[in-house]
């Protein structure tokens, strides 16, 4: 049995508006640095570094999107992460979303 | 041999009719809460397979996760024909590969199209008048409904860089789906979640035993966001009580409800999974969670022998008393064979698949089929390609591949496919492609040598983009490091697993090229 979330994570539409905000702290690019970090077990991480060229994929960005939910009371969606893969992008879009 | 279904399974047609029959008005389809029911969806089925006429052959059909591909899948194998489904998010080259080699007479249009350049005579799936159908239509066309007759193709991956087309006989879909049925015993109070990508056999698993049962498939999009708290809310609002998920995912989401310290909603009382080795520590983390009363079944199956052919209850109540030991790294099995399936263990612990699900082979590759299947005591068997143990009581566990492929989120992958993409480029000199565990789960991984006369600066980006406009997101390797040579064999071929253990430690390729 084989099965492949990616192709049809990415051919979706966005979906709404991410759940109401958590009483957490604003999304700063230094956080999301962090939480890269974390997720990929790698230093080598700036604000402008690309998740899916550091070897993230869709699964690995399910933990991304798990900590940004945990952190900021946000619910983004793997394709809001497509459009804004890099820390700096992230935390704009985290900030837009609250 | 547990052979006893064969040739006496009703065909699939038959099944999910007779189930429309008895509950025209239970919901067959629920699509972001829209209900399609059983009448509905036989009229839809019947009207469509009416336009397809006598058309044998196979039919392209756009896969997206919408009741109008699950029409179309259907309405095909009303009308005699065979399924291929296509997913219109692969980059157009791929889809013209695929329907080429699967010799597709025409394309469907659901209201999604595929790519015009594959240039087929294409069928609107329109909007059935409601009660104009008839169950007649199904079986009045003279269509090849025999069980050895080809149902649908699918693909997996060929050495070649050239999908390989899978044919799958009408009588090896209608055998596994009655024994998924059992398995996961399945009644017309069960909603089933709809998530595995429609190009792939697990879909087919989610599809057909619910609706030859009378229950519901539930399609959501927020089930496929990528994010788990919006994935556990659709579950809860949707009612869903059946989820079958790829094992790689399902890792996460075990991840997900520890870190919250949360469980499944109530309703989900089965969850399958499958597709490559059940992590210990995940499963040790599950059973920390209140889990107790959820059945958590492994399963195992190859393209080539139909949806699944091994199953067993890992967790929960249908799991043997008292138990594994999860947390001190005990291997979960990968099950005992189902009704239908006829299993042997060859030579090098081969697993050897018989019975009715066994493929018909690769289309028009004799070489590949005739080196993929053996012949046991005038039998067919398909050689999975892996190695297994057996325990006394008949439960197998998996012990690792005889070849090189590879598993990535649960789809099988010869590297030797990547390597010709990548052997394509220009600027690529030789190239070596082989998996890596990375960040808890399995990733390819490239290393490539360029021309002489290559810019090496950005090639791994240029790479990347090249393979995206040829291949699926699941071939584009993870990391593509630049690297000064391969390492080769004795023998003088490259040696992929040494190639990368050289290279590993260094992450970046440009820190690579710039050694040179």
């Amino acid at each position: 049995m084989s099965v492949d979330t990616t192709a049809a994570a990415a051919g979706d539409p966005p979906a709404g508006p991410g759940a109401p905000a958590g009483p957490r702290a604003g999304a700063d690019t230094e956080g999301v640095v962090a939480m890269f970090r974390r997720v990929l077990e790698s230093e080598d991480v700036s604000a402008d570094s690309d998740f899916f060229l550091l070897g993230g994929d869709s699964l690995v960005a399910t933990r991304v999107l798990s900590a940004v939910a945990r952190s900021y009371g946000v619910e983004l969606t793997f394709e809001d992460f497509l459009g804004a893969p890099t820390p700096g992008r992230l935390a704009e879009k985290i900030a837009d979303a609250r | 041999m547990q052979c006893e279904t064969h040739g006496t399974t009703p065909d699939l047609i038959q099944a999910f009719t007779e189930t429309a029959l008895r509950n025209p008005e239970r919901a067959a389809l629920v699509h972001e809460g829209r209900v399609v029911t059983y009448r509905r969806l036989q009229e839809l089925v019947n009207g469509l397979a009416g336009r397809l006429g006598p058309r044998r052959g196979a039919i392209a059909v756009p896969a997206t996760h919408t009741p109008e591909t699950v029409v179309a899948l259907l309405a095909v194998l009303a009308a005699g024909g065979v399924y291929c489904p296509v997913d219109p998010a692969f980059p157009p080259a791929r889809q013209e590969d695929m329907a080429s080699a699967a010799g597709c007479r025409a394309v469907i249009d659901t209201g999604t199209a595929l790519d015009p350049r594959l240039g087929l005579p294409v069928i609107r799936s329109g909007q059935e008048e409601p009660g104009r159908a008839t169950a007649s239509t199904t079986t009045g066309l003279g269509q090849d409904l025999s069980p050895e007759a080809p149902a649908y193709i699918l693909f997996t991956s060929g050495s070649t860089g050239r999908p390989k087309p899978v044919v799958t006989p009408r009588r090896a879909i209608a055998a596994s789906v009655r024994s998924l049925r059992d398995l996961f015993s399945l009644t017309e109070e069960d909603r089933v979640l709809q998530f595995a990508s429609l190009n792939w056999d697990t879909s087919l698993e989610e599809i057909l035993p619910t609706l030859t049962a009378g229950a519901a498939l539930v399609f959501d999009r927020e089930a496929h966001s990528g994010s788990f708290p919006r994935f556990l809310r659709t579950v809860e609002r949707e009612r869903v009580s059946v989820l079958d998920l790829p094992t790689a995912f399902w890792h996460e989401l075990v991840l997900h409800l520890a870190e919250e310290g949360t469980a499944l909603p109530d309703r989900v009382r089965l969850v399958v999974i499958g597709g490559e080795a059940v992590s210990p520590a995940r499963l040790a983390d599950w059973s920390r969670l209140a889990t107790g009363r959820v059945r958590l079944v492994n399963t195992y199956g190859c393209t080539e022998t139909t949806l699944i052919t091994h199953a067993v209850d890992l967790h929960g109540p249908g799991a043997p008393a008292p138990g594994w030991d999860w947390a001190s790294g005990t291997r979960a099995p990968i099950g005992r064979p189902l009704p239908h399936v006829v299993e042997d263990i060859g030579d090098r612990d081969e697993l050897l698949i018989g019975g009715p699900a066994v493929a018909l082979g690769y289309l028009d590759m004799p070489r590949a089929t005739e080196e993929g299947y053996a012949v046991v005591g005038g039998e067919r068997r398909f050689r999975t390609g892996d190695r297994v143990s057996r325990t006394p009581d008949g439960l197998l566990t998996h012990e690792g591949r005889l070849n090189d492929e590879i598993k990535i989120r649960g789809i099988r992958v010869d590297p030797a496919e990547v390597e010709a993409h990548l052997a394509g480029h220009p600027a690529v000199n030789a190239v070596a492609v082989t998996g890596a565990v990375s960040v808890g789960r399995a990733a390819l991984v490239a290393y490539v040598v360029p021309r002489p006369d290559a810019e090496p600066r950005c090639l791994d980006g240029d790479l990347r983009a090249y393979l995206r406009e040829r291949v699926p997101a699941h071939l584009v390797p993870s990391r593509i490091t630049v690297v000064p040579h391969l390492v080769l064999t004795t023998s003088g071929k490259v040696d992929r697993r040494a190639s990368h253990q050289r290279y590993a430690t260094v992450n970046r390729s440009k820190e690579t090229v710039d050694e040179r």
